[in-house]
């Protein structure tokens, strides 16, 4: 599931887009007002997976939010749908930074093709980006491309779960972290999966961590909750 | 700073200092044939006609970059007008061609294509009307038109067409046994009263609340006053107003339309012998349209 942000102040299409939109499963919200959408995604910027931007907008108008969002550093991609289709239109669309422009009246497929084109890159990209990436934790790094966790001189080839879990644990360092979350967001099992399998992965993993895996100071369990990582 | 603006300012400094430069020649042009009568007048003559030449240039370059921005402006509207409620209509067509739509949600998509269409036809008639405000000055039809009944029916069009509640927009009260007849087209006076109320709603940047009166302001003439709590507008802008593709934008609001609506008001106001004006204390201070109309002599 994605979520969009469609900035339209035309009612009737905003509720025609967040209804197909819904219908595909996506998580949508809705801004009239430009100067309202560039807050709301500068303040929530890890939030939206695409932003559907009209042009014609009341207090900021659409070229106007996508040069600031991308001013700020915010690169979420942005679709931009407007009457405006005079060649000169869609070129100061791209000019302001606008990853696709589509004139209205437009095609309910092609507009959806077009906005799932875009949040598959954007998927890709961040599966790239995951696939290349280290963490760095307690004098230990965890090579998430090559699933192998680095304890000075040693290294411990890890399977893809035990990795994810890691991963998520050093990812909510201090915080505890419930079963449930473990077996729903890491894992994507349903929450009546036996929850001990989680206990012989928290073994394991303090095997590799732990310098006395029977005194655990990374690896906690929290009664009641589940686990947290601390470091 | 807009283009035109900018464009404008260029124009004047270029001819501001091209008449100075003709001054410049004249002067000097004077020094040298002082006393030599014939070529001294004719030089003058000559220098003040380029001089006359040039500014009158300059003033209709700068009027006719004004009016080509104002068409500009003015058809990016009307595209938009046009464009929007019609890829509403083709959204919602789609949607119900091709997704599990319940019977509720389907009754209340064919309530919004219906209102999209009624926004279409409205920006429709009120270009074809502005075409024909510019070619006709003569009515066609003449009868007598009850002016209360026809603004009580425009107040209830009016807030269906914008969803309003009851008391959004109100007649004030009136002599039931005065009657308020004037000679005119009953259509043309129904868009001219539809587009003053269209402007106050849309112009109101709150909840609206619309007063109208329909008066007889003196044995004579007929008033129909709209009084709106909205923007406002500034002294400088109230004649302007009403000037064909003008479009009027108050700081921190925008207000979508053609530009047409009260030229239009105008030219049926001036068609049915009477006129339009506007009041307003400034901007942020609400306004007042007056329609004011000869009464029949029957």
């Amino acid at each position: 599931m994605s979520r969009i942000l469609i900035v339209e102040d035309e009612a009737h299409l905003a509720d025609g887009l967040r209804f197909n939109l819904e219908a595909e499963g996506h998580a949508v919200d809705v801004d009239g007002d430009g100067q309202a959408a560039l807050e709301r995604l500068l303040a929530n910027r890890t939030l939206y997976d695409a932003v559907v931007l009209d042009v014609m907008l009341p207090g900021l108008n659409g070229f106007d939010v996508a040069k600031q969002l991308r001013a700020a550093g915010h690169f979420v991609p942005v679709l931009m749908l407007t009457a405006r289709s005079r060649p000169s239109d869609v070129l100061q669309g791209f000019e302001a930074g606008a990853d696709d422009y589509l004139p209205k009246p437009f095609e309910l497929q092609i507009l959806l093709a077009r906005l799932h084109g875009l949040l598959r890159r954007r998927q890709w990209m961040q599966q790239d980006q995951h696939e290349h990436e280290q963490l760095t934790f307690a004098g230990r790094t965890l090579d998430l491309e090559a699933l192998e966790l680095r304890v000075g001189d040693k290294a411990y080839q890890l399977t893809q779960m035990e990795c994810d879990l890691l991963q998520y644990l050093v990812r909510n360092v201090g915080r505890p972290v419930s079963r449930k979350a473990i077996l729903e967001d890491v894992w994507d099992l349903r929450e009546d999966t036996d929850t001990r399998a989680i206990d012989n992965f928290i073994v394991r993993l303090r095997r590799y961590l732990e310098a006395d895996p029977t005194k655990p100071k990374h690896l906690l369990t929290v009664r009641g909750v589940g686990y947290k990582f601390v470091e | 700073m807009t283009r035109r603006q900018t464009a404008s300012i260029v124009v004047v400094v270029l001819c501001v200092i091209l008449v100075a430069a003709a001054i410049t020649l004249n002067i000097g042009w004077i020094l040298v044939n002082g006393r030599r009568v014939a070529p001294l007048v004719l030089g003058v003559i000559t220098f003040a006609l380029i001089i006359a030449g040039l500014i009158v240039y300059t003033v209709f370059l700068v009027r006719e970059m004004g009016i080509t921005e104002q068409q500009d402006s003015f058809l990016n509207s009307v595209t938009h007008e046009l464009k929007t409620p019609i890829a509403s209509i083709r959204l919602y067509l789609e949607t119900l061609q091709s997704r599990e739509v319940g019977d509720a949600q389907r009754k209340e998509f064919y309530r919004i294509m219906l209102q999209d269409a009624d926004r279409l036809q409205h920006t429709v008639e009120q270009v074809l009307r502005a075409g024909h405000a510019r070619q006709k000055r003569k009515l066609d039809h003449r009868a007598p038109v009850d002016l209360v009944w026809l603004v009580q029916e425009c107040i209830d069009t009016a807030r269906m067409r914008h969803n309003l509640p009851a008391g959004a927009i109100t007649l004030a009260d009136h002599d039931p046994n005065a009657l308020l007849v004037v000679d005119g087209d009953v259509d043309q006076l129904r868009t001219a009263i539809l587009n003053l109320l269209d402007n106050a709603v849309k112009y109101s940047s709150e909840a609206p609340q619309v007063a109208v009166q329909a008066v007889g302001a003196t044995p004579d003439t007929a008033w129909v006053r709209v009084k709106d709590a909205g923007v406002g507008i500034p002294k400088a802008q109230l004649g302007r107003i009403f000037s064909r593709f003008y479009r009027f934008q108050p700081s921190g609001f925008t207000v979508k339309g053609t530009g047409l609506g009260l030229f239009i008001v105008r030219s049926i106001a001036k068609a049915h012998g009477g006129r339009v004006f506007a009041e307003s204390l400034g901007e942020g201070k609400g306004s007042t349209f007056t329609l004011e109309l000869p009464r029949s002599r029957a």
